[in-house]
């Protein structure tokens, strides 16, 4: 069965499943979007960065250490990475087209209005930014997918990320989730808190999937109640609530746009 | 599970359909790639006066669905003219619940976002989620299975076969719709155009003086089955797919194509054939400076020393970058010109460069390739090959 090596996972909440409040409602108070602090990631190679690119790398880099893997066992080709968003391009975006409008969306972190809305900042509109960072700094060469969606995506990714093991395409593959909101919270309707989250969990070795829709496990419940609503990470937070409580195994699912999808994986 | 380690396991593409700037139906799209037509023209559908370049392949009308209504977002509406098209040649016969969406894109449904920022703020944005043509098309196509939206750039549609592919060798869908869209729009020609991507020429893949691409859009989708479950009137197969990441620089290829050979080669690998199987590339052929030659290099060290022998084409000449469209496009084609044993022409090839040694010409030709090789690269140094055989 593939398994989970380990989860990097940094939310709005703090860095670890140790940060997560008992109550996610309750700890956002009247906060529509809890924010996540943007690492401090300096330098030459990170100057046009957006915070959803520094948020994806220093979660690789929890993953790896929570996974005792240093950076050469995942360089080259045999490692594959596969990104799931459903909101992470959204500040990028309407920072760009705001350039234009006249009506810049408020960007925090590594990304002011004025630069995000300039030619150079173009490629940093497709969702491809994040992970392309992400493979740059770790030297990932192997298998590359890139989904948009929710949690059912999540879930998606982890299956494709299976499948990619189970092939023989790969020998270790990193599932990558990224969510913001802060920039465009405006546009988001869900009832909970939004949690601003990145999460990446490190898998190994192959097998059957037991991949398909299902009904919300009682870790989907959990995720909800103690991270908030953080889209296409709550299945990636789910494995490392999973893993944290010492299960063996953990069956995630995740809900997007009507469609719920599972799949069980060792942890 | 019995398959060989790294093979992917072969399946039909049952039909096919398309929505493009050379035609709204797969026959008027084949006939003028075949005759040279070109479907490049003054961009009128928004403004661009304030842009280096204006031109592209625009879709000047859209035709009516022949049920239902089009969506008012063109990235949907495009989406349900080339599913329009696949179903008037093959039907969805599967329990829904085991029909499977998997469309790629680079931009999903931005131009709505553009639209809703422009006239009333980002609350009104939701339609400018990249996902929502997909979930468009599912509804449309009452599909229950998953529903999943690739992002791999301009490899999109290279990807979303190959997800598509997967999804059935895991037995999660018994048929696949997969392909994938774009839009032109006026984000995406700021981009391209302050970038200084675009030619102010004529686009000329792999020509001597090619100086930059032009951007167009359409939607391309592919009906999938499992070879068993397939009917044997089918387009063809696609035989093995991979995809990789350059790990260089988040918008320019690596120089050295390393991570294109990397994808070709695992799409040889997981068809189960090597190099000298390939009859015909159909090359990502942008037609900037950098992309063709990188390309060339690849092939060349694919092919060996058949490289200069292998027919190669780029059909961006004729119908512009289509993006998300412009892999699945490309797989089409290949599929096409086995079936009728012609090799569409690259357009605007017409000086050969001593950079791209391979073997393009200007017009079509008579070939039927049996294994086909087709290319993608990406923003995001995102790579796709896909390794197709036709029927004959």
């Amino acid at each position: 069965m593939t398994r989970v090596l380990g989860v990097g996972l940094l939310t709005g909440w703090g860095a670890g499943v140790a940060a997560l409040p008992e109550d996610a409602r309750r700890a956002a108070g009247e906060r529509r979007v809890v924010t996540a602090a943007t690492p401090p990631l300096a330098g030459e190679r990170f100057r046009r960065a957006t915070r959803e690119c520094l948020l994806g790398v220093a979660a690789v880099e929890a993953a790896l250490r929570e996974s005792g893997l240093d950076r050469a066992a995942v360089a080259g080709p045999r490692t594959a990475l596969v990104y799931v968003t459903a909101a992470a391009y959204g500040a990028s975006n309407y920072a760009f087209i705001g350039a234009e409008t006249a009506r810049p969306a408020r960007a925090e972190g590594g990304l002011s209005e004025m630069r995000s809305g300039s030619a150079l900042y173009f490629p940093y509109t497709a969702p491809s930014a994040v992970p392309a960072e992400v493979a740059i700094e770790y030297g990932l060469t192997g298998g590359y997918v890139i989904l948009v969606g929710g949690a059912a995506a999540a879930v998606d990714a982890l299956w494709q990320a299976g499948t990619l093991l189970t092939a023989g395409r790969a020998d270790t593959a990193l599932v990558l989730a990224v969510e913001t909101f802060e920039e465009c919270a405006a546009r988001w309707t869900t009832p909970r808190p939004l949690v601003e989250a990145a999460a990446c969990a490190v898998l190994r070795g192959g097998g059957e999937l037991e991949y398909g829709p299902g009904d919300a496990s009682a870790l989907e419940t959990l995720v909800a109640r103690r991270a908030g609503e953080t889209l296409a990470c709550g299945p990636l937070v789910g494995l490392a609530l999973a893993r944290a409580a010492g299960a063996p195994r953990a069956r995630v699912t995740g809900r997007w746009r009507g469609r719920r999808a599972q799949i069980a994986l060792a942890t | 599970m019995s398959r060989t380690l790294g093979r992917t396991q072969a399946v039909a593409v049952v039909a096919a359909g398309v929505a493009t700037p050379l035609g709204l139906d797969l026959d008027t799209f084949w006939s003028a790639l075949c005759t040279g037509v070109d479907g490049i023209s003054a961009i009128e559908r928004f403004r661009v006066d304030d842009l280096r370049v204006g031109r592209g392949g625009e879709i000047k009308k859209l035709r009516t669905l022949r049920h239902g209504r089009l969506p008012r977002c063109r990235a949907s509406a495009l989406l349900l003219l080339a599913a329009d098209d696949l179903l008037a040649r093959a039907a969805l016969t599967a329990d829904p619940a085991r029909v499977a969406v998997v469309v790629g894109t680079a931009l999903g449904g931005v131009e709505e976002g553009e639209r809703a920022l422009g006239e009333g703020g980002v609350r009104a944005a939701a339609g400018g989620l990249y996902d929502s043509p997909a979930q468009a098309l599912a509804e449309r196509l009452a599909a229950r299975g998953p529903v999943l939206t690739v992002s791999t750039a301009c490899a999109s549609g290279a990807t979303a076969m190959g997800v598509g592919a997967d999804l059935l060798a895991a037995n999660a869908a018994d048929l696949v719709v997969a392909g994938g869209y774009d839009v032109l729009c006026r984000f995406v020609m700021r981009g391209f155009d302050a970038l200084r991507s675009l030619t102010r020429e004529r686009v000329r893949p792999f020509d001597r003086r090619r100086s930059g691409l032009l951007l167009g859009e359409g939607a391309a989708l592919v009906l999938l089955a499992r070879d068993a479950d397939a009917p044997r009137v089918r387009l063809g197969r696609l035989l093995g797919h991979a995809s990789s990441s350059d790990g260089s620089h988040v918008a320019a290829p690596d120089p050295e194509g390393r991570g294109l050979e990397h994808a070709v080669r695992g799409a040889l690998a997981a068809a189960g054939v090597g190099g000298e199987a390939v009859d015909f590339v159909s090359a990502h052929g942008t037609g900037t400076p950098l992309n063709d030659k990188i390309e060339t290099a690849v092939l060349r060290r694919v092919l060996g020393g058949r490289a200069g022998a292998v027919p190669v084409n780029s059909i961006k000449g004729a119908l512009g970058h289509s993006m998300g469209a412009a892999a699945t496009l490309e797989a089409i084609m290949c599929l096409l010109a086995s079936r009728d044993g012609v090799v569409p022409g690259t357009a605007g090839y017409e000086e050969a460069d001593p950079a791209c040694e391979l073997d393009v010409r200007g017009v079509a030709r008579a070939a039927r390739p049996r294994v086909s090789l087709s290319t993608s690269l990406g923003f995001g140094g995102c790579n796709a090959a896909l390794v197709l055989e036709g029927t004959s």
